[in-house]
């Protein structure tokens, strides 16, 4: 399955929200859907799931024009909520009938999600019984008992300790092998790292990078190198490169333990490490620079933001 | 269609396994009918016939029914200031529940009324002219105007007296013995009043107590979050309509329930109340029949509303606010049918029994007590019902509408624009 997002875009009252949102989803491969608080995450999802109409663009599932009544789609919203008063089999069995599955695999399915996400003691609990976490899982349990083609969780991992989260790793892992067509949004992007192909960032309602996750890591480590010196701190060495090898290298970034440096002098590794060390720098640490998912979003989310602030700031003063 | 059955099953049971739900039910369909039994194991004579103060002295009816005059009399004094009154008897005859005594003055009979000793008292000036003594007086006291009439007849005696006439004579020549056959060719007012203000009262009891109880369920949803589960699960056109006729149906079932033990175990003690409620309970079938199809319609009718006015708030406690302009209307519907049920074949009772917020009630009591012809029946009932589906449509639309919509209470105004804006 291939599900598309054409140039959706939405305004509530006045404000325009999304200002033409595309991207496109396959089968067997997860989404990640990245973007700061309010930039349209939640919104796109809600309209994938029919709750917001968009105010124009279009959605298609396999070519054709989608149906979320025609398919199975288990969705787990943002906004958690279930029946706080009734039994957990009552209400997972009653949201897999309404979603069109028969009584008996309702039961099956619900006793098999609880099982897995190890909760079945709580089959029969009332879910107010249960703390938060549970709660969650049951809300997770909740969302796949369909046996959904298509799975749109809104934040999953926001209210789940670290054990409860390498659960909830596992499960989406089974069902991107299970060739389910996997959207989710996140803030945490060590997860979305994790199992996500691919990625859409948005912000302020546009979409600022998509595509294949491996290929925009490629694309922004492309030519870059981080460097670390046994006898020089970051500072120093920083300042070092700089007054002798800005021929060559352009300083880009700086992580915990390097620096980031751009090869600008089109020299092989072999002669960029020539002159280094040539600088009686004795190296430690010499690679291909690989910028985590985290760098790329704030690269791309965060830095635009912060000028933003600045220029604000500016203004002010 | 199945899906349909799914939510309204789910929902039903909602409703009737709530504790709440379910305690209430018993409770008040035991409570009534152990009242039902009350008559056959205690003698409720004197609760109705008369406390101290005997308002009912003068009903010869209740007097049948306690079979108890003696032990429920209270006393009556008189001190005759004109010495008019020879006989006591006299004036006893015209008293059934109340024992006549003499007074021998006037401090004495005030202090005994004061004192509780006695229920009134009556001072006579002259045949023409008495005092009355009374401590609290009651606003169905029949005491005075009773022995106005002792005093009345007793005038004539004297007059008769004195110049010589045969009393007895003149009293059967203006007082002759009438035979009347009653003969009501069309609906009998009289009979049929009470039971019709008794299902007018009913049906608006139901509308307002179940109603809230719909928009209740209907908010819990929002307040829980788990409306968007719901709207992205099912169609919510078919969640509203399930959600609220599982809501009229659970209020129809405890209804049904409280009303049938009363009736049931009314029949069992029937003799006991002497048939006393006859007149409330003992419906025409062709009223029942009426009640029961605009009763209804008039019920999810306003159903649909209440369903609507909670999906415009997002905290059980703001139902008040959004369904006050409703509950008016409910109010004032009511209070017009009430006050009208004395002339339901006026202009006023016709027009509200074919307009949709009121013929529920309206339309059953020009049919109990009115004339009304078939076809004023059909066309107001598919007002009626014409009105009901478009109501639930609406509201299902408000409810889709008001799905994600957090914080203050939404005007039905407001509703209504972002409905048109989104077409």
């Amino acid at each position: 399955m291939k599900l598309e997002v054409r140039n959706i875009t939405k305004s509530f009252g006045d404000k325009q929200v999304l200002h033409g949102i595309s991207f496109e989803v396959l089968s067997g491969r997860a989404l990640g859907l990245l973007g700061r608080n309010g930039a349209g995450k939640t919104t796109t999802i809600r309209i994938l799931m029919d709750v917001f109409h968009a105010n124009s663009g279009e959605l298609y599932l396999d070519g054709e024009k989608f149906n979320q009544r025609k398919h199975l789609i288990g969705y787990l919203p943002e906004e958690r909520g279930l029946y706080p008063k009734k039994k957990v089999i009552d209400q997972m069995v009653y949201l897999g009938r309404i979603r069109g599955i028969s009584k008996s695999e309702a039961v099956a399915n619900s006793k098999k999600w609880l099982k897995r996400l190890e909760i079945s003691e709580y089959e029969n609990a009332k879910l107010e019984t249960l703390s938060k976490g549970n709660q969650q899982k049951v809300q997770l349990a909740s969302t796949l008992v369909c046996n959904p083609e298509i799975v749109i969780l809104d934040e999953p991992f926001s209210g789940l300790d670290p054990v409860n989260s390498r659960i909830l790793q596992d499960v989406v892992k089974e069902l991107i092998s299970d060739n389910k067509l996997v959207i989710f949004s996140s803030h945490q992007m060590s997860y979305v790292e994790e199992f996500c192909e691919d990625i859409v960032i948005i912000n302020k309602g546009d979409v600022v990078l998509a595509g294949d996750l491996e290929k925009i890591k490629r694309k922004f480590g492309e030519n870059q190198l981080v460097i670390s010196a046994v006898n020089y701190n970051l500072d120093e060495l920083e300042q070092l490169l700089r007054n002798t090898l800005s021929d060559i290298i352009e300083i880009t970034g700086k992580t915990r333990n390097e620096l980031i440096v751009r090869n600008i002098g089109n020299v092989t590794r072999k002669e960029l490490l020539t002159r280094i060390m040539s600088q009686n720098i004795e190296i430690e640490h010499f690679e291909t620079y690989k910028p985590s998912l985290n760098d790329i979003f704030v690269s791309q989310v965060g830095e635009e933001t912060e000028e933003k602030d600045a220029q604000k700031e500016g203004a002010k003063a | 269609m199945k899906k349909f059955g799914v939510i309204f099953q789910f929902e039903l049971m909602n409703y009737i396994k709530n504790k709440s739900y379910m305690v209430t039910t018993i409770i008040v369909a035991v409570l009534a009918g152990i009242i039902m039994f009350v008559p056959s194991f205690f003698d409720l004579g004197g609760l109705f016939a008369g406390s101290s103060s005997s308002d009912r002295s003068d009903s010869e009816q209740t007097a049948d029914d306690t079979g108890s005059g003696e032990e429920s009399d209270s006393i009556v004094l008189i001190y005759d200031k004109s010495g008019a009154v020879t006989d006591v008897s006299f004036i006893q005859s015209f008293y059934t529940d109340d024992k006549i005594e003499m007074a021998d003055s006037e401090k004495e009979l005030i202090e005994q009324v004061e004192s509780d000793k006695a229920a009134a008292g009556f001072v006579i000036n002259s045949l023409s002219d008495f005092d009355y003594y009374v401590f609290n007086q009651s606003m169905l006291d029949s005491k005075q105007t009773t022995f106005s009439q002792a005093m009345t007849v007793l005038n004539q005696m004297v007059y008769c007296q004195e110049n010589g006439i045969d009393y007895a004579e003149i009293s059967a020549a203006f007082s002759p013995h009438i035979e009347c056959h009653e003969n009501v060719l069309g609906k009998d007012m009289s009979s049929n009043y009470w039971y019709c203000y008794g299902l007018v009262i009913i049906i608006f009891m139901i509308i307002i107590m179940y109603g809230v109880m719909v928009a209740t369920s209907v908010t819990q949803e929002k307040s829980n979050r788990t409306i968007e589960v719901l709207v992205t699960s099912a169609d919510t056109n078919m969640l509203f309509f399930a959600k609220v006729l599982a809501g009229a149906l659970a209020a129809l079932f405890q209804t049904g329930i409280i009303l049938g033990v009363i009736l049931i175990t009314y029949k069992i003690n029937q003799s006991a109340w002497g048939g006393m409620l006859d007149m409330i309970l003992d419906i025409p079938g062709n009223v029942l029949v009426t009640f029961a199809f605009f009763g209804l319609g008039g019920f999810l009718f306003y159903t649909f509303i209440y369903g609507a006015m909670g999906a415009l708030v997002s905290k059980t406690e703001d139902i008040n606010k959004s369904a006050g302009g409703i509950q008016m209307v409910i109010m004032i519907v009511y209070i017009i049918t009430l006050v009208s049920l004395m002339n339901v074949d006026g202009i006023v009772v016709k027009i509200a029994s074919f307009l949709p917020i009121s013929s529920y009630s309206a339309m059953f009591a020009r049919v109990a007590m009115g004339t009304v012809s078939i076809w004023e029946i059909i066309v107001s009932f598919v007002i009626l019902a014409v009105s009901t589906v478009g109501v639930g449509i609406i509201g299902a639309k408000i409810y889709r509408m008001g799905t994600l919509r957090y914080g203050n209470p939404i005007k039905l105004t407001n509703a209504i624009k972002s409905l048109k804006h989104s077409k």
